[in-house]
C-alpha cells in the first residue's frame, strides 16, 4: 500500500553542515499493519513520517501511496491527499481549542463532506472505543493529557484513513496512559483494519506492535515482524 | 466553517470586540461625515441656485465672455416655444440684463438692472422671498424697481422714492427714465445686494427696445438629478449653433471647483482616519492569528486547505463587520435623516462661507441611501482587505513548520 524506493533526504544540502537524514530508504507497508519506527533520537523517524505524510519533500527516490507518487503532487493535491487518505496524530495533542471534543473528532469528516448524521454516528462509535464518549461536549482544555491524545486519535481515525501516521503519540503521557492509548490503537487497528505507523523510542510500545523498523543515522538497519 | 468561525469569534473575545467597535465607529463616522459634507455643499449650491442662478441657462455664444448687445438672444419667443415642449422643465423665463447708472440727487451708483417676468421669477428664483421692505414686482408694476438693500443704502433710497436711470438700450441707443422703488431685498449675498436691481420686463423692454431679446433664458428643472439628460435634450431641440445651453455646474464653476477641492481634502483626511482604523483591525487580526499558527498548522497537516482557511477568516470578519454594520447603519441613517430635516446650526458659518452663497448658519445633512450604501461597502471592503495579510502570513509557513511554531 505504501512503498518507498530509494528515498533520500538531506537538510542544508551542499552546506558544510549537511545532514543526510534519510539514506536510500526502501520499504513497503501493507494495509492493516501495526508498525513501529524506532531508533535513537535524530535518526530520521520524524523526517520519514513527514515524507510519507506528504508534509515534507524528499530529494530523491519515490514514495507511492497506492498508485499515487507523492513527490509529483503540488501543495493543493497533497492537502487533498492528506485529508482523504491519511490520518495524523502528533506528539502535542493539537486539538482546536474553540471546538468541543465532539466537533474536534468530527472535524476531518466535516472537511471531507460527510453528512451530519454520518458524522454523529461515527463520532459516537470511535468515542466509545476510546472511552471519551462522556466528554463529547467538553472543550479540550478541560481534559487530561491522556484524554486529549485520545481525542486526537479519534479525530485521525474517524474519517477512516488508509493509514495513520503517529509521531511520538505517547511522549507526553505517563506509562499508564501510554499503555491505555496503545491498547486502544491496537484495537482500532484490528477492528477497522486501519494501518498505523508510529515513530517512537518508547520501550513500552515495542510490546504492542507487530513490526519494528529501526533506523540509525538515516539508514534502515533492521526490519522485523514479531 | 461558518459555525467554526462563529465559535472563534466567541472564543477570541478581545479581538472580536475590538474589531466590532472599530468597524462600528468607522461606519457611523464615515456615513455622518460624508452626509455632512455633501449636505453642506448641496445647501450652498441650492441657496445660490434658489436666489438667482438657473439650473440651466441658455446664452447666445459670446455673451458670457464678451457681452454687449451683439450677443443678445434675438428670437426669444421661438426658443421659449420649444422649451415648453420639454417635460422635465418646471419653469423657464427670459431675463434681460444691462448695466446703467442709478442716481438719487448727488448719490449715484452703477447697477446691473435686469428686466424679469415677475410671475415666473416667483417660481424660478427666491428673489421675492428676499423681500425686506415694500413689495415685489408684478406684471403691471410699470416703472417700479426692486432693489438690493446695500444698493438702496448707497443711494439713500427708501420704498416709494424715485431714482433716475441712464443706460444703453439694446439697439445701442441712449435710454433714460425715472423709476420708483417698490421694494428692497436682502439675500445675504453682499455683492448681489449691493449692485443688482430689477424691473418688470413688460415695462423695461419698451424702454430698452428689448422685446423678444434676452441676455439669457433661465430654466428650472423638476428634478435636479436629470440635469445632464435634460440639458442635452434642450441642445437637441433648440438646435442652434449660435446658442449654448449651460448647466449650473458651468455657470458656477468656481463654486463647484471650490467644493471639489473641499471634497478632496475631506476624503483625504477621512481616508487617513480609515487607514488607521483598519491597521488597528488588521493588527488585532494578526495578533490573533499569530497565536493560532500552531493550531492552523495542525489543521493544515490534517487536511485543511488554503481555501478553507480563507473561508474561515472571511467568515470571521464577515460576521463581525456585518454585525457592526447592521447596527451602525440604522443609527447613522437615523442621525443623517434627523439632521437632514433639522439642520445643525453653527453660528457664524454663514459669515465664513459668504463667498459661496451660504446665507444661513444651518448645515443640513444630505440623506441619500445610495451614498450610505457605498459608504458601507467601503467599510466592508477595508475589513476584507484587513484579513489578507494575516491570511498570507499563515500560508507563509509550511504546515509542518507551523506545528512546531510557538
Ligand atoms: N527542519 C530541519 N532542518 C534541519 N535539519 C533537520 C530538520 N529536521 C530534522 N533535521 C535533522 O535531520 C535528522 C533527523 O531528524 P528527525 O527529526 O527525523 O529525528 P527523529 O528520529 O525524529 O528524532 P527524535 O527521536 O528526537 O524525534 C537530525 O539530524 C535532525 O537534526
Ligand atoms: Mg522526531
Amino acid at each position: 500500500m505504501i512503498k518507498l524506493q530509494n528515498v533520500n533526504k538531506y537538510f542544508y544540502r551542499g552546506e558544510p553542515r549537511e545532514v543526510h537524514a534519510l539514506c536510500d530508504i526502501s520499504l513497503t507497508i501493507e494495509a492493516g499493519e501495526f508498525t513501529l519506527l524506532s531508533g535513537p533520537s535524530g535518526c530520521g523517524k520524524t523526517t520519514l513520517l513527514n515524507a510519507i505524510g506528504a508534509l515534507d519533500g524528499i530529494d530523491s527516490g519515490e514514495i507511492y501511496l497506492d498508485e499515487t507518487e507523492i513527490g509529483s503532487l503540488d501543495e493543493d493535491a497533497r492537502t487533498t491527499l492528506r485529508l482523504n487518505e491519511l490520518g495524523f496524530v502528533f506528539q502535542a495533542y493539537n486539538l482546536v481549542p474553540v471546538l468541543s471534543v465532539e466537533e474536534n473528532i468530527g472535524f476531518v469528516m466535516r472537511l471531507r463532506g460527510f453528512s451530519d448524521e454520518e458524522i454523529r454516528r461515527r463520532v459516537l462509535e470511535v468515542a466509545a472505543l476510546l472511552e471519551i464518549d462522556n466528554k463529547l461536549k467538553s472543550l479540550p482544555n478541560t481534559l487530561s493529557g491522556g484524554q486529549q491524545q485520545r481525542v486526537a486519535v479519534a479525530r485521525a481515525v474517524a474519517a477512516k484513513p488508509k493509514i495513520i501516521l503517529a509521531d511520538e503519540p505517547t511522549a507526553n503521557l505517563d506509562s499508564n496512559n501510554s499503555q491505555i492509548l496503545m491498547n486502544m490503537m491496537r484495537e482500532l487497528n484490528e477492528r477497522e483494519g486501519i494501518s498505523i505507523l508510529f515513530a517512537s523510542h518508547d520501550e513500552l510500545i515495542m510490546h504492542s506492535v507487530r513490526r519494528v523498523i529501526t533506523l540509525n543515522d538515516g539508514i534502515l538497519i533492521n526490519d522485523h515482524k514479531l | 466553517m461558518f459555525k467554526f468561525a462563529l465559535k472563534n469569534i466567541l472564543f477570541y473575545r478581545g479581538r472580536s470586540i475590538a474589531t466590532f467597535i472599530l468597524t462600528f465607529i468607522s461606519s457611523v463616522l464615515l456615513i455622518l461625515f460624508i452626509s455632512m459634507q455633501d449636505g453642506s455643499h448641496n445647501s450652498m449650491l441650492k441657496n445660490s441656485l434658489k436666489i438667482y442662478t438657473g439650473a440651466i441657462e441658455i446664452y447666445h455664444k459670446g455673451y458670457r465672455d464678451i457681452g454687449g448687445n451683439e450677443y443678445l438672444i434675438q428670437d426669444t419667443k421661438s426658443i421659449m416655444e420649444k422649451l415648453a415642449k420639454i417635460d422635465a422643465i418646471e419653469a423657464f423665463s427670459s431675463r434681460y440684463e444691462t448695466y446703467g447708472l442709478l442716481s438719487n440727487g448727488e448719490h449715484s451708483a452703477a447697477s446691473m438692472v435686469a428686466g424679469v417676468s415677475p410671475n415666473k421669477e416667483m417660481v424660478l428664483s427666491s428673489l421675492h422671498l428676499a423681500l425686506k421692505e415694500g413689495k415685489f414686482l408684478d406684471e403691471n408694476s410699470g416703472n417700479s424697481i426692486y432693489m438690493g438693500s446695500e444698493l438702496a443704502k448707497k443711494l439713500k433710497l427708501h420704498v416709494g422714492d424715485e431714482v433716475a436711470f441712464v443706460g444703453g438700450a439694446s439697439d445701442n441707443s441712449f435710454a433714460a427714465d425715472i423709476f420708483r422703488v417698490c421694494g428692497i431685498f436682502k439675500t445675504g449675498l453682499f455683492e448681489f445686494d449691493s449692485s443688482v436691481s430689477f424691473l418688470s420686463r413688460s415695462y423695461f423692454d419698451e424702454l430698452m427696445y428689448a422685446k423678444n431679446r434676452a441676455s439669457y433664458i433661465n430654466i428650472k428643472l423638476k428634478n435636479l438629478d436629470d440635469l445632464d439628460r435634460v440639458n442635452s435634450e434642450i441642445v437637441r431641440i433648440i438646435n442652434d449653433k449660435n446658442l449654448e445651453s449651460l448647466t449650473w455646474k458651468t455657470l458656477m464653476d468656481t463654486m463647484v471647483e471650490a467644493m471639489e477641492v473641499d471634497n478632496i481634502f475631506g476624503y483625504i483626511s477621512l481616508s487617513l482616519f480609515l487607514v488607521v482604523i483598519f491597521f488597528v483591525i488588521m493588527i488585532y487580526d494578526f495578533i490573533n492569528i499569530s497565536s493560532r499558527i500552531k493550531e492552523f498548522g495542525v489543521l493544515r497537516c490534517v487536511g485543511l486547505s488554503k481555501k478553507n482557511i480563507f473561508a474561515l477568516l472571511f467568515y470571521e470578519i464577515f460576521i463581525l463587520s456585518s454585525l457592526a454594520v447592521v447596527i451602525a447603519a440604522p443609527i447613522a441613517t437615523c442621525i443623517c435623516y434627523y439632521y437632514s430635516i433639522n439642520p445643525i446650526v453653527i453660528n457664524g458659518i454663514a459669515e465664513m462661507y459668504r463667498d459661496y452663497g451660504v446665507v444661513s448658519d444651518e448645515i443640513p445633512f444630505s440623506f441619500s441611501i445610495p451614498t450610505i450604501l457605498w459608504n458601507l461597502s467601503i467599510i466592508y471592503l477595508l475589513n476584507f482587505l484587513s484579513i489578507l495579510y494575516p491570511y498570507f502570513y499563515i500560508n507563509s509557513f509550511k504546515p509542518i513548520e507551523a506545528t512546531r511554531h510557538v
